[in-house]
């Protein structure tokens, strides 16, 4: 009376485990947003800045925060205009979004895309960093993106 | 000994006969679940309505159909406390009395309840697996909630009133706002402005846009893997904005919404799971809540992430 299949039953019982398992809706683990690292050789960490403000851009599906160095945050918190004192730096950093795991109806950093920056000396200065990892990279458009970044007036931080 | 012996199955019968009468007893001890009218039920799409029905109306709605084993006491009793929470919070039965928007919030918080497995509650759905939502049924509620739609419009007005709160603000930089303390006796922490942008959310969902601030404690512990549980001192501050669209097919941070805190202590807060909770709307920093009572609502919507001690945010690497 020992039918063959049965010793498949602790592969089937495992199976319907697994399967079970599979049934029930988990949150994603406590995790960093690992994917939207800034990686490669940037001349300066802008994330261990302060941001100055967010925007988004729904057609390109992105997601971008403005950051500054000390003196840049301090300008664009305290002074309406485009005018940084010499030694500001910003810094555009720009993310594919995607679906935040935890909450439908947001979006969180994905894949990093760019990340510019404006340095204000004589002359304000732009750099883009590209690619994965991010390296820098020719741009043809560095007068529109100056123009771009420094307007980019403060969030309201009460 | 003899005597204790045989006297043993009848102390057993005795009890036996007991439990029997108390559980026959608990059987006329019924708090009323009664299914009232419905006299304002959601207006949905009928493919909606079936999922709503198949997974939520039996405690979400007053069209509640008790099993035979869900009208047994105690059983019973666990039924109409759930039902009676579940239809104080979200009854679709009279749902449509509420403003559209109102609904709406509700509807995605449904859904993100779903998606996170916390609702339907797994307790009901141990037992009642047809309750279960598919991928598809999810797919239906959030196609619903959340429709292909073209980019919003620049809205003159909104931008009027954003560039106004800005104007004013950047006039007033630099001076200390007197802000009141949260109903739970929380104090606003002042510095949070001066933090690391831990994490931004765009929530279309309901049209904002947030930076989440860390306090050093915070970005300390992300450098160090120390996010499950976070550890005493980290304070988190979401800080929201109106999402104001442009000419130019960009969104921008427009007026400023309010901010939230969440604050890690766990001996402090150990009556809202580890976490002193607090809000500040508006450009004068009103504190939420009617009482300390307002807590109850952010535990319970931080509740579907409790696996990650109740934090949502996945924070950004690389923060130091």
């Amino acid at each position: 009376m020992n039918a063959p299949w049965k010793k498949y039953l602790p592969a089937i019982a495992c199976g319907l485990l697994v399967l079970a398992g599979c049934n029930e809706r988990k949150p994603e683990a406590a995790a960093t947003n690992h994917v939207a690292a800034l990686t490669g050789q940037l001349p300066y960490n802008p994330l261990a800045w302060k941001p100055i403000t967010t925007l988004t851009n729904r057609a390109a599906a992105t997601t971008s925060t403005l950051y500054g160095n000390d003196a840049a945050v301090a300008y664009a918190r305290s002074t309406a205009g485009a005018a940084y004192p010499a030694g500001s730096v910003l810094a555009l950093v720009t993310w594919a979004e995607r679906d935040d795991p935890h909450w439908f109806g947001a979006k969180i950093p994905g894949k990093p895309q760019t990340v510019e920056f404006v340095s204000i000396g004589a002359q304000p200065q732009y750099a883009v960093y590209r690619g994965s990892p991010l390296a820098q990279a020719a741009s043809d458009q560095s007068g529109s993106r100056i123009d771009f970044i420094l307007h980019l007036r403060a969030a309201v931080i009460p | 000994m003899t005597i204790e012996r045989s006297s043993l199955p009848r102390v057993l019968f005795s009890l036996v006969i007991i439990g029997l009468l108390v559980f026959l007893a608990a059987q006329f001890v019924r708090p009323a679940i009664g299914n009232p009218p419905a006299t304002a039920e959601l207006a949905a799409p009928p493919e909606v309505k079936r999922v709503l029905r198949n997974s939520c109306y039996n405690c979400h709605s007053n069209e509640t159909q008790l099993a035979w084993f869900d009208q047994v006491a105690p059983a019973y009793w666990i039924a109409a406390r759930d039902v009676k929470m579940a239809r104080s919070h979200l009854n679709f039965s009279e749902i449509a009395k509420l403003p559209a928007a109102q609904q709406k919030g509700l509807l995605w918080e449904a859904v993100n309840q779903a998606q996170l497995g916390a609702m339907p509650l797994p307790s009901y759905l141990a037992l009642h697996p047809h309750a279960r939502l598919s991928d598809a049924d999810l797919a239906v509620l959030k196609n619903y909630l959340n429709p292909p739609s073209p980019a919003p419009a620049p809205d003159d007005k909104a931008k009027t009133a954003a560039d106004e709160q800005y104007n004013h603000w950047i006039q007033a930089s630099g001076t200390k706002l007197e802000v009141q303390l949260s109903p739970n006796g929380i104090a606003y922490p002042q510095d949070w402005k001066n933090w690391k942008a831990i994490s931004t959310t765009d929530r279309f969902d309901n049209h904002t846009m947030r930076i989440i601030f860390g306090n050093d404690v915070a970005v300390r512990a992300i450098a160090e893997h120390r996010i499950n549980p976070w550890p005493d001192g980290t304070i988190f501050a979401k800080s929201a904005w109106q999402q104001q669209p442009d000419a130019d097919g960009n969104t921008r941070a427009g007026a400023f919404l309010q901010v939230e805190f969440m604050i890690k202590d766990s001996a402090k807060y150990a009556s809202t799971r580890g976490w002193g909770y607090a809000r500040w709307r508006g450009m004068d920093l009103k504190p939420y809540g009617k009482d300390a009572g307002f807590t109850a609502e952010c535990v319970g919507c931080h509740n579907p992430v409790r696996h990650n001690d109740y934090v949502y945010t996945f924070p950004l690497e690389g923060l130091q």
